[in-house]
C-alpha cells in the first residue's frame, strides 16, 4: 500500500495504481476531489490523450495526466492551483475550437461532460474566429447507434471499448490531425451485443442510441435505481422515467455485477414495462366459457371456490404451483407458503433458457431464478412431467415462462385442466386456457428483491405506477389464501414484512432486510446460486 | 541521385567513391575492423563505457548521449532484446540520413552491429521512410551483402554471437520519426506515439527491450571503437563532440552537404560554405535544425552550431538542416508554410496538438490573406505556449517552437501585414 495526500486528503491506495484510479477507488473523484476527465474511463485501457486531467505532482516540473501517472508512497498530488485551473482552461479552450456548440438541437444537452466542465472550468467567451470544421452529423454507424462527427472530441472510449469489451473492435480513428475522424472500416459496421454502451461512455452528444434520440430532453427525466430482468446477471440500471413512462434504461454502476456496462437485450428490455400487451384487468372465465373482465374480489373469489372445490373431491395432492423467475423474492416467498399452507405438493419455477457470453449475458432468462431456488423451488421439470402424465387438476401459475418449448411447449398441455389461475404481467396464450387471470406488477413497479445468478440479492423499487390494475403476485395470493381460510393468510400483503419473515424463517436470506439492502445489493447468507452463468465466483 | 557532400570528413571522406558502398570496396577502407575487435576484444559494459565517455550525441534531433540509451537496456532480460535504426528522415530540410544510406550502409551496419553486442541485442530493424527507396535499395543490398559473409545472421566473424536485420519500409509520416510513433508503424499500427513510461528500454518494438537510435548516430561508432576517444573529442566542441552533417538549403549559392564539426559558426556553414546569398540579396534568417526548430535573424548567425550556444539562442541543432531564407522573404509566409505541415502531420491523439496545430494555422493564414488583426498575435503566441510541454510526444513543441520563433524575430512582418491588410511581399509561391 501506498500513502498519497491529493489536495490534503490522505489517501491509501494500492501500489500500482494511477492518481485517477485511486480516487476513483476511494470514492472520491468527481466527489470531493474533482479532477475533470474525458478520455479516462474506470473500466477502459488509460489513453492519455485528452490531456485534461493535468495535475501537479510535488517534485515533478512538468503538469502530469493524472490518469497515467502511478502513485508512490508518499506522492503529494495538487488538483486545484492556479496553474492546473490555466492548463484545464486551455484545453477546454482547445477542444471547444472546432466543437459546433448545437447543444440546442443536441440530445446530450444535460448530461454532456462538454457542457458541465466548459461551464466548471472553461472560459465564458470564445477567441476563435475561425470557421469551425464541417463534417457528417448523421452518420448511420449500424442498427442502434447515430454518429455526429462534428460534435466528436475524439476521446476515443467508444473505439477501445469496441476493442475490450465485446472485442469486436469495429470503431477506429481515421485520418489524423484535426481532420481525424472516428468510423466503422469500410463496409463494415457497429453491430455487437453491447453496441449500446458507446453511447453511455460517450462524453458528448456525438454517439446517440436511435432508440432514445429525440424522445424527450434528458433534464425531463428522474433516474429510478432498478434491476434489468432480461437474464439473471440482474445488472443494474437507472430507469428514466418521466410523465409515469419509463423512457430508458442506462446502466448503473456496480462493480460487483455489471461494472458499468449492459448488454443491448437487457437495455431494450425497457419497453416490456409499458408494452401494448400488459395484462390489465382481471379476468374469469364465464359458464360459456369465454373470459370476462371482473373485479379483484370476484376473481379471488373465482379462484378460492374453484381450488376449494378440488380439496374437497380430490385433495389438494393434485393441485400444483409453477413460480416465476420474474417475481420478486417476498411474492415467491409467499406463493412458497401459499402452496404449503394448501397441501400442495408439486411445484417448481420455471426459467426460460437462453444464449450467454462471457461478459454479461446469462443462460436464465429471468432475474430472480436464484432467488426462487433459494426459496425452495425446484426446478419446473418436475412439474410438467406430473401434469402430462395427468396427475394434476389444477395449476397456480405465476408469469408464462413455463410455456416455453423446454417445458410445457404451449397452453394445450393445460386445455384439459379442471382450474388454471394465472397472475401475470403480459397477455400470452394462457389467455386460451386459463380459468382466472390476474395482472400483476412488473419488477419495475414495485418494491421487493430480486436475487442474481451470484447469489446478491439486489433492490427494485415502483418507478412507475401502472395506468391500469394491477397487483403483487404476493398481494393476489394472499387473498385467495385468505378466501380458502389458509392458516397465516389475513388477505394483507406488506412487502416489508414478507421481507423481515423470510429473514428469519430462511437462513440464505438471514440479515438480509428489503429496507436496509444498499445500491449495490448484498450477498445472501449462504450461496445457493446453481448458476450455469459464467464469468465471476459467487461472492 | 544525391550529390556527395562538398565538404567531407570521417563519416563522408569516401562517399565520393562507388566502392565504399560495395562490402568489398568497405573492407579496403579499414571496414568491419571496429566490429570485429568489439566484438572480439571488448565487452558490452565496455562498449556503453566508451560511446558514453566519448559524449556521443544522437543526430536524429534531440541529441541525447547514444552510451547512456545503451545503458536504459536490462542487462539480464530472457525477453529478446532490439535495436531501431531510425531512418525516417521526415524533418522537411533534413536529407543527410539519405546520403548516409546511399552511400555509407556499411559503416551504418557495422555500426549497428556493434550496438547489438553492446547492448544485447538480437535483432536490429532499420525503419526507412517509404519515399526512400532508393537508399533501401541500398541498405538491402548492403544487407545481403553482410549476410553472405557471415557478418549478419548465426555466429557473427565466428564469435558466436548472433544477429539479424530486417528492412522495413514506412508508409510516408512525419510522426513515424518519432521513436514510439515509429515502433507502432513498425508493427502495422497507425503511426501514433506512445505514452510513457513506460519506455522503449522497457516496452519497445513488440513488447521487447528496444534502443531507437539515427541513422548517421549509429555511423559514428566504428570509428570512435577504431580511433578512441580522445581522437573523437578532438572534433566538435566540448559538450558536443564529433562532426555532423549539415544539409544546406534555400537561398544559398551552393545547397548541399556539408560534415563539419560540431560548433562550426552557423555564418561559416551559411557563407564560405555554402557560398551565401545568390545575386548579392542579404540573409534575413536561419532555421538551424530542421523546420521543427526557431529561425534566428541575420544578426544571429555568428551562433556555434551546437546546442550548448543554439539553446542560449532559444532554438537547437535538431537534425542539422539548416534553411536559409533572403531578404525577399515572406515570414508570415513560412509561418504559414510550417503550420500547414504541422497541422497535416498531427497523428491527432492530444487535444492540444490536434486542435492547436489547425487553429495556428488558420490565424496565421487569415493573416496573410491581409485579414489579421493585432490581438490574433497575442493568441498565436497563447496557443503555441499552451501546446508546449503537455503532450504525449514532443510533436506539439515542434508545431509551436517555429511559430514563437518567427513572432519572436520577424514580428514586424505580421504587423505589416496586419496594418496593410494584404501581404506586402511579392507573390513568391502560392500557398
Amino acid at each position: 500500500m501506498a500513502k498519497i495526500t491529493v489536495d490534503g486528503n490522505e489517501i491509501e491506495v494500492e501500489e500500482g495504481r494511477t492518481i485517477l484510479q485511486a480516487l476513483d477507488d476511494s470514492g472520491l473523484l468527481m466527489n470531493g476531489i474533482d479532477i475533470p476527465h474525458y478520455c479516462w474511463h474506470p473500466k477502459l485501457a488509460v489513453d492519455g490523450s485528452c490531456r485534461l486531467c493535468q495535475v501537479e505532482v510535488e517534485g515533478i516540473p512538468k503538469l502530469q495526466i493524472a490518469c497515467d501517472t502511478q502513485v508512490k508512497d508518499g506522492m503529494v498530488v495538487t488538483t486545484a492551483n492556479e496553474r492546473v485551473r490555466r492548463a484545464r482552461e486551455g484545453v477546454m479552450e482547445l477542444l471547444l475550437v472546432n466543437h459546433p456548440l448545437d447543444c440546442p438541437i443536441c440530445d446530450q444537452a444535460g448530461e454532456c461532460k462538454l457542457q458541465d466542465y466548459a461551464y466548471e472550468y472553461g472560459v465564458d467567451a470564445s477567441r476563435t474566429r475561425e470557421p469551425r470544421r464541417a463534417l457528417k452529423k448523421r452518420v448511420d454507424l449500424g442498427p442502434t447507434i447515430v454518429f455526429d462527427q462534428e460534435r466528436c472530441i475524439l476521446c476515443r472510449r467508444c473505439v477501445r471499448f469496441c476493442r475490450e469489451i465485446p472485442k469486436t473492435g469495429e470503431l477506429a480513428v481515421f485520418n489524423r490531425g484535426d481532420h481525424s475522424v472516428i468510423d466503422t472500416f469500410p463496409g463494415e459496421e457497429l453491430n455487437n451485443d453491447y453496441s449500446m454502451n458507446v453511447a453511455d461512455i460517450c462524453p458528448v452528444g456525438a454517439l446517440t442510441t436511435k432508440d432514445f434520440r429525440f424522445k424527450i430532453r434528458v433534464w425531463f427525466l428522474e433516474d429510478v435505481p432498478g434491476i434489468c430482468t432480461g437474464c439473471s446477471t440482474g445488472c443494474n440500471v437507472h430507469l428514466g422515467v418521466a410523465n409515469n413512462k419509463v423512457y430508458r434504461y442506462v446502466p448503473r454502476r456496480n462493480d460487483e455485477v455489471n461494472e458499468t456496462w449492459i448488454c443491448d437485450k437487457g437495455r431494450m428490455s425497457y419497453r416490456e414495462i409499458g408494452s401494448a400487451d400488459r395484462l390489465d384487468r382481471c379476468s374469469v372465465r364465464n359458464h360459456e366459457g369465454r373470459f370476462e373482465s371482473t373485479s379483484l374480489d370476484a376473481a379471488v373469489e373465482a379462484s378460492a371456490a374453484r381450488l376449494a372445490k378440488l380439496v374437497e373431491s380430490k385433495g389438494a395432492g393434485v393441485i400444483a404451483g409453477i413460480a416465476s423467475a420474474h417475481a420478486t423474492t417476498e411474492d415467491l416467498f409467499v406463493f412458497r407458503r401459499f402452496l404449503a399452507a394448501l397441501g400442495s405438493e408439486t411445484s417448481g419455477v420455471a426459467v426460460v433458457r437462453g444464449d450467454s457470453d462471457d461478459i454479461l449475458v446469462r443462460e436464465e432468462k429471468a432475474p430472480n431464478a436464484a432467488g426462487a431456488r433459494a426459496i425452495g423451488f425446484a426446478d419446473a421439470k418436475g412439474v410438467v412431467d406430473r401434469i402430462n402424465s395427468g396427475g394434476v387438476d389444477a395449476v397456480v401459475m405465476l408469469g408464462h415462462d413455463a410455456l416455453n418449448e423446454s417445458l410445457l411447449g404451449g397452453a394445450d398441455a393445460l386445455r384439459g385442466l379442471d382450474t388454471v389461475v394465472v397472475l401475470d404481467t403480459h397477455a400470452s396464450e394462457l389467455q386460451h386456457v386459463a380459468h382466472v387471470m390476474f395482472p400483476v406488477r412488473h419488477a419495475a413497479e414495485k418494491h421487493g428483491l430480486l436475487v442474481n445468478a451470484e447469489g446478491r440479492a439486489q433492490r427494485v423499487e415502483p418507478a412507475v405506477e401502472p395506468a391500469w390494475e394491477a397487483y403483487s403476485d404476493g398481494e393476489v395470493l394472499a387473498k385467495i389464501g385468505a378466501a380458502l381460510g389458509l392458516e397465516g393468510f389475513d388477505g394483507r400483503f406488506d412487502v416489508h414484512e414478507v421481507s423481515r419473515e423470510l429473514a428469519r424463517s430462511n437462513l440464505a436470506f438471514s440479515g438480509i432486510d428489503l429496507d436496509t439492502v444498499g445500491a449495490a445489493g448484498q450477498p445472501l447468507a449462504t450461496v445457493v446460486a446453481d448458476s450455469p452463468a459464467t464469468g465471476g465466483e459467487p461472492r | 541521385m544525391l550529390q556527395c557532400p562538398y565538404v567531407t570528413s570521417y563519416l563522408t571522406e569516401h562517399f565520393a567513391n562507388d566502392e565504399f558502398g560495395t562490402l568489398e570496396g568497405y573492407e579496403r577502407f579499414g571496414g568491419y575492423t571496429a566490429a570485429r575487435k568489439a566484438l572480439t576484444e571488448m565487452s558490452p559494459a565496455d562498449l556503453i563505457e566508451l560511446v558514453q565517455t566519448s559524449g556521443l550525441q544522437g543526430r536524429g534531433g534531440a541529441g541525447f548521449s547514444m552510451g547512456m540509451k545503451w545503458s536504459f537496456m536490462p542487462k539480464d532480460s530472457d525477453r529478446p532484446k532490439y535495436l531501431v535504426c531510425n531512418a525516417d528522415e521526415s524533418e522537411p530540410g533534413s536529407f543527410k540520413d539519405r546520403i548516409m544510406l546511399e552511400r555509407g550502409a556499411h559503416q551504418m551496419l557495422e555500426g549497428i552491429l556493434i550496438a547489438a553486442w553492446a547492448t544485447g541485442a538480437s535483432m536490429t530493424f532499420i525503419y526507412i521512410r517509404g519515399e526512400y527507396s532508393h537508399p533501401a535499395d541500398c541498405v538491402e543490398r548492403a544487407v545481403a551483402e553482410a549476410y553472405a559473409k557471415g557478418y549478419l545472421g548465426d555466429n557473427v566473424m565466428g564469435t558466436g554471437f548472433s544477429h539479424d536485420v530486417r528492412v522495413t519500409r514506412g508508409a510516408g509520416a512525419y510522426i513515424c520519426g518519432e521513436e514510439t510513433g515509429l515502433l507502432e508503424s513498425l508493427e502495422g499500427k497507425k503511426g501514433q506515439p506512445r505514452k510513457k513510461p513506460p519506455f522503449p528500454a522497457q516496452y519497445g518494438a513488440f513488447g521487447m527491450p528496444t534502443t531507437v537510435n539515427n541513422v548517421e548516430t549509429y555511423s559514428h561508432v566504428p570509428h570512435i571503437v577504431n580511433n578512441g576517444i580522445d581522437w573523437f573529442r578532438a572534433f566538435g566542441t566540448d559538450k558536443s563532440p564529433g562532426t555532423t552533417v549539415f544539409g544546406v538549403s534555400g537561398h544559398v549559392a551552393r545547397p548541399g552537404l556539408y560534415e563539419l564539426p560540431l560548433g562550426t559558426p552557423l555564418a561559416e556553414i551559411v557563407f564560405e560554405h555554402a557560398g551565401g546569398v545568390p545575386g548579392g540579396r542579404k540573409v534575413k534568417g536561419v532555421i538551424p535544425g530542421g523546420m521543427s526548430m526557431p529561425i534566428l535573424p541575420a544578426g544571429q548567425l555568428d551562433v556555434p552550431m551546437a546546442n550548448e550556444f543554439l539553446r542560449e539562442r532559444k532554438t537547437m541543432l535538431g537534425t542539422g538542416g539548416i534553411m536559409v531564407m533572403d531578404e525577399t522573404t515572406c515570414m508570415v509566409r513560412v509561418a504559414s508554410v510550417i503550420s500547414y505541415f504541422f497541422r497535416d502531420e498531427s497523428c491527432g491523439q492530444c487535444t492540444q496538438c490536434r486542435e492547436g496545430t489547425g487553429w495556428m494555422n488558420k490565424i496565421v493564414d487569415r493573416i496573410e490573406r491581409g485579414a489579421g488583426e493585432q490581438s490574433d498575435l497575442d493568441v498565436l503566441l497563447d496557443v503555441a505556449g499552451k501546446m508546449e510541454a503537455s503532450t504525449i510526444c514532443a510533436f506539439a513543441d515542434a508545431a509551436a517552437w517555429p511559430i514563437q520563433g518567427l513572432l519572436r524575430h520577424f514580428s514586424e512582418d505580421f504587423a505589416a501585414h496586419i496594418g496593410a491588410r494584404k501581404c506586402p511581399f511579392p507573390e513568391s509561391f502560392e500557398l
